[in-house]
């Protein structure tokens, strides 16, 4: 595990019971490294995010292993109960849109996770200010999410899933809202966050043009991970 | 740790703040009924304790004029006077009447009292103008908010009666406000029959046209007597019901307001448990409409006891600013009434345990909404 971020074992997750049951995601394994970009595609309905939601540890899966960093977090139940907790010092989110909280400001919305995980607000903000300055957003650090544009936003909501400095992040769909210009914008940010950072990220994306910025791709199809292909040159950025 | 309820607040501030003053206004109403019940008990004792007598003697077998018909004759006042124990008595007489003024008349307790005699039912403090009645007849001392002033003419039946003196506050305990006439201006239009109908009373036989009537007679005592034994002496020799002063107080208090109390009380009741559920559904709504925030926060990693704090700070908050912006629409609305409102501050502290336990019973809605959030709701839009 030394390398590997995220290492999923024959994950199971089915929906109903009997006659009714429906499997989503039927023996998914694979690994993520650290520092790697991985895509997660397939067609709608396929089962991406509630994949991305076990990794996550937001969806119970209905049977199978998953391990976050060295930590075994689920063997056929949660390991560890408070799997909140667990998001909350190894996850980081990001959605199709940003979704900050509309009544807290930039640097509030980015420290808001750090000082529940008991971080000191000067800390905190020093840290998030660092994001900010990183993903070159810095001088809205006290703007409402309201007076900012959707890549703003989207930016902002990747400072968010950093403050916590996860080893993962897993972001659904974080271009989907975004022009082409501003989506490659974000993945290249996340690119350079996961080789700069050591960070494994899984990204669900329908956006073609997204692939070749990505290090390998997860495909679903017939709710099995049935190809990895690692793209060219993908290192290069 | 960043205070999510004040930053939340902040936010929306506007509509916060028009929110609880919504729910004010409501809990205004609830301070105003409270003030109405106090106001009737304070009414009901302003006649009782401005005539000040210690005993009320009354027709047998009744609870005297504040509650039912009470007539006694004039003189009874001589053969209470002898009573061993009694100072002063003196006669009295109430009735409602209509003073005329524009188009529409204003309905008054008239008090008939001798101006004369030694027991003077006009509280000097409350005697903002003029004076006391000085004559047998044709004056009348009338309360400020009757709108006459001093030396106005007032017609009542036959005669036009001067103002010599005005008072203020002065009402009866249904709240009617009080003018005070001599006591035989008083027997005169409560006991004289008009020509006509003297005639007709005739005809059928009936020749009683006695107009020394008084609805009571009231006594004060000497240093050291006993109020009930000189009561009960009157009672077993006069036949004829006599009340302390302090069952005068009960008979108003208990008999005649206690229905009228236990009305406003259930009302104010009702208010407080409507108060109670808009403030639930008030919270409901504010926690419904963040539950988007609530669940990406949930899936972030946000504790609930976060998220929860948020709700019960926003509901205790609503909660004070709506008994703040309550006790100014009540203060601001009271006198606007047109009977007396008393605003008491133990009642104001009572509505406000009321509000912080409703509001904290209101929390538990958001609070249980927030616990049951699936954060992954948060997730595809």
């Amino acid at each position: 595990m030394d390398k590997q971020s995220i290492r999923v074992e024959n994950l199971v997750k089915s929906f109903g019971k009997g006659d009714a049951r429906v499997d989503v995601i039927d023996g998914a394994s694979f690994s993520v490294n650290k520092g790697e970009l991985i895509a997660l595609i397939a067609p709608s309905g396929a089962g991406k995010t509630t994949l991305l939601m076990m990794i996550g540890c937001v969806q119970e899966p209905t049977s199978g292993k998953i391990w976050l960093g060295d930590e075994k977090v689920y063997d056929d139940k949660w390991l560890n109960k408070d799997t909140r907790a667990i998001r909350r010092e190894k996850i980081g989110f990001i959605f199709q849109a940003h979704y900050l909280i509309p009544f807290l400001n930039v640097i509030d919305n980015v420290t808001l996770l750090p000082q529940a995980n008991g971080q000191k607000k000067e800390e905190a903000e020093k840290f998030a200010m660092e994001l900010l300055e990183y993903l070159d957003i810095s001088d809205k650090a006290h703007f409402m999410s309201s007076q900012l544009s959707g890549g703003q936003n989207q930016r902002v909501a990747i400072a968010r899933a950093l403050a916590n400095k996860p080893k993962i992040i897993l972001a659904d769909e974080p271009t989907a809202a975004l022009d082409n210009e501003r989506s490659v914008s974000v993945v290249e940010m996340l690119k350079k966050i996961a080789l700069e950072q050591d960070v494994a990220i899984i990204m669900v994306t329908h956006d073609e043009d997204m692939l070749p910025l990505c290090d390998r791709i997860l495909k679903i199809e017939d709710k099995k991970i049935v190809s990895s292909k690692v793209m060219k040159g993908a290192s290069m950025i | 740790m960043i205070n999510l309820a004040k930053k939340d607040v902040e936010h929306s501030l506007g509509k916060f703040l028009v929110t609880a003053m919504g729910v004010g206004m409501l809990l205004g109403i609830v301070l105003i009924m409270m003030g109405v019940y106090r106001g009737m008990v304070v009414d009901a004792e302003i006649l009782i304790g401005d005539i000040n007598a210690d005993l009320w003697v009354v027709q047998e077998n009744t609870l005297g004029p504040f509650a039912e018909s009470s007539r006694i004759h004039e003189d009874l006042k001589n053969s209470i006077s002898v009573v061993d124990g009694v100072k002063h008595s003196e006669a009295i007489t109430f009735q409602n009447i209509q003073l005329p003024k524009g188009t529409m008349p204003i309905r008054v307790m008239a008090v008939g009292y001798d101006p004369f005699g030694s027991i003077n039912p006009i509280n000097q403090e409350r005697l903002i103008e003029g004076s006391p009645l000085t004559k047998d007849h044709y004056q009348i001392v009338v309360s400020k908010e009757t709108g006459f002033e001093l030396h106005d003419e007032i017609v009542l039946a036959r005669d036009t009666y001067e103002v010599v003196g005005i008072t203020e506050k002065t009402v009866s305990s249904g709240g009617d406000l009080l003018v005070y006439i001599s006591l035989k201006d008083a027997q005169k239009n409560q006991f004289l029959y008009s020509n006509n109908r003297v005639r007709s009373d005739r005809a059928r036989g009936i020749n009683n046209n006695d107009t020394t009537m008084v609805n009571a007679i009231i006594a004060t005592l000497k240093d050291g007597y006993n109020v009930d034994e000189v009561a009960n002496y009157i009672k077993e020799w006069k036949h004829k019901s006599v009340y302390t002063k302090k069952e005068q107080e009960d008979i108003l208090t208990k008999n005649l307001i206690e229905r009228a109390a236990k009305q406003i009380g259930l009302f104010t009741a009702i208010l407080i448990l409507v108060s109670t559920i808009i403030i639930a559904l008030i919270i409901y709504t504010m926690t419904l409409e963040k539950m988007k925030e609530i669940s990406i926060m949930k899936l972030i990693g946000i504790p609930n006891s976060i998220i929860i704090k948020m709700i019960i700070q926003e509901t205790l908050l609503l909660g004070v600013l709506a008994f703040i912006s309550g006790n100014i629409f009540s203060h601001l609305i009271y006198e606007k009434f047109p009977k007396r409102v008393v605003l008491e501050i133990p009642d104001a502290w009572m509505l406000f345990i009321v509000v912080l336990i409703a509001s904290i019973l209101s929390s538990f809605i958001g609070v249980k909404k927030v616990i049951s959030a699936d954060p992954a709701a948060a997730i595809g839009g």
